[in-house]
């Protein structure tokens, strides 16, 4: 019996970020990939370069290319048609279809956290009158009692929330770009939210791409962890494998 | 008090305001956001009444809207009748003169916008036009109060241009500071001093408003 898989999903990126050469592709073969690395190694860079956010002055952005195909099955794996492939650089930012999470949430402050939920299917071509995906975000994190709270009103784990959910609420995104996205929120909330978050997008079969330096989450995660150092791949695979080392660490620190 | 000249200023400053508001926003919106020499060159020259002697400006623009040039026949022609010495050619030279206050606050306004807010109203779908209406106008709102208070101050007060361009005529180019000039003139120094005052109390009041509202919307945001 053919098995359906994850999707195969593929990011290609070839940027010059400053003194940074960045050259990788990456396989989003599970429903969640981490970048892991230190800071400098060019994780935030790679997401922004990916949006098309970086500023042109500084970037040379050659090719930004991701396969998606939804019925990859075990035969045909890992021929991937090249017909689905997609050069994403030549696409303008809002028409590229991914939600994102920056990494110091960003929410717009003249609108209320609501507002700002709903803001990507308010401007989504076509327009989208979803309030059940609306209704459903706001369930997910927690966040009908603070819907009409403006950001300033918000602490920072629940600007955080917000900020997720707004990148939830992109309707049809191919995917997830998330930058840090549980710094400052508690452990306990996010032992909470995570496997509600990963049902969610499992459930519509949206990739996640996530910036971390957190190793403790990736291992939370179970994720697929890409490990990056000046820009370049140095090792990929499950977290367990690849953060065997610092698992050891944060064990015989633990005890 | 020259009630005719009070209504007139204030009437040609009410005009320009509006015309420079809906004028400077695409204007100022180029100039903050390419980062070309196009833009550079735009701004210098949206700049340049700021640094001209009102005479120079208002001569120029009084060659530039006669018969003698393709503008001014194009505009002869789209009004009906020669601008110069009228309110409407006052109202074109306004615009003009008192450009650089309506579109440098805002060029200022919409830089300020943190481009993280713009970029990721971007990458959740927000087309570069939306991205200007739902997050840089309103960020950047008090940049027009700004705009139009300087502009506004600014026309009142304006004197070379209008008289190159629209001589003395009482009722229809003879504005506040001009009634002024023409009592100094007339050494009738207590006229001269009663529609100073005027302007004086009016230019504070209109600042204060300003910058009362700026505290204002500091406290609010603290």
């Amino acid at each position: 019996m053919p098995e359906i898989l994850w999707p195969h999903h593929e990011l290609s990126i070839e940027a010059q970020l400053g003194v940074l050469h960045l050259q990788t592709t990456l396989g989003l073969n599970a429903p969640w990939t981490v970048i892991f690395g230190p800071s400098g190694s060019g994780k935030s860079s790679l997401l922004q370069a990916a949006c098309g956010l970086t500023s042109k002055a500084s970037v040379d952005f050659r090719r930004c290319v991701w396969t998606s195909s939804k019925t990859i099955r075990v035969e045909d794996f890992p021929a991937i048609n090249a017909s689905t492939w997609q050069t994403v650089s030549s696409l303008p930012t809002h028409r590229r279809a991914l939600a994102y999470a920056p990494q110091h949430a960003a929410l717009f402050p003249h609108l209320n956290a609501g507002d700002n939920i709903r803001f990507p299917s308010q401007v989504s071509e076509p327009r989208s009158k979803d309030s059940v995906l609306i209704d459903a975000v706001l369930e997910l994190f927690q966040l009908h009692q603070l819907a009409h709270r403006m950001p300033a009103q918000l602490s920072g784990g629940e600007r955080r929330r917000v900020a997720l959910a707004r990148a939830f609420a992109v309707p049809n995104a191919r995917l997830m770009l998330l930058d840090e996205p549980f710094t400052g929120l508690d452990r306990k909330l996010r032992d909470e939210l995570l496997p509600k978050m990963q049902a969610w997008l499992a459930a519509r079969k949206i990739p996640v791409l996530s910036v971390t330096h957190d190793v403790d989450e990736a291992l939370l995660l179970d994720a697929q962890v890409i490990r990056l150092a000046d820009g370049r791949i140095t090792a990929q695979g499950p977290a367990r494998d690849v953060l065997a080392a610092e698992r050891e660490r944060l064990l015989q620190t633990l005890g | 008090m020259d009630l005719a000249a009070l209504g007139l200023t204030l009437h040609l400053a009410t005009l320009t305001t509006l015309c420079l508001l809906v004028l400077a926003t695409p204007l100022a919106a180029f100039i903050a956001h390419r980062d070309h020499i196009s833009s550079r060159l735009l701004q210098a020259s949206v700049a340049l009444p700021l640094v001209l002697p009102p005479t120079v400006l208002g001569f120029y623009l009084l060659v530039a809207m006669g018969p003698a040039t393709a503008f001014g026949r194009a505009l002869i022609h789209i009004l009906g009748h020669p601008v110069a010495f009228t309110f409407s050619g006052l109202v074109v030279g306004s615009v003009i003169f008192s450009l650089p206050f309506a579109v440098l606050p805002l060029v200022l306004g919409f830089q300020s916008v943190d481009p993280t807010l713009t970029g990721t109203a971007a990458v959740l779908g927000a087309s570069p036009f939306t991205v200007f209406r739902r997050i840089t106008l309103p960020l950047a709102r008090t940049s027009f109060l700004t705009a139009a208070v300087l502009t506004f101050a600014h026309t009142v007060g304006e004197f070379g241009v209008v008289l190159m361009l629209g001589g003395d005529i009482p009722g229809i180019t003879r504005t506040l500071s001009i009634s002024i000039f023409d009592s100094v003139q007339e050494l009738n120094y207590s006229a001269a001093n009663r529609t100073s005052l005027v302007l004086i109390a009016g230019s504070f009041l209109a600042l204060l408003a300003l910058y009362a509202r700026r505290s204002n919307q500091r406290d609010a945001n603290a």
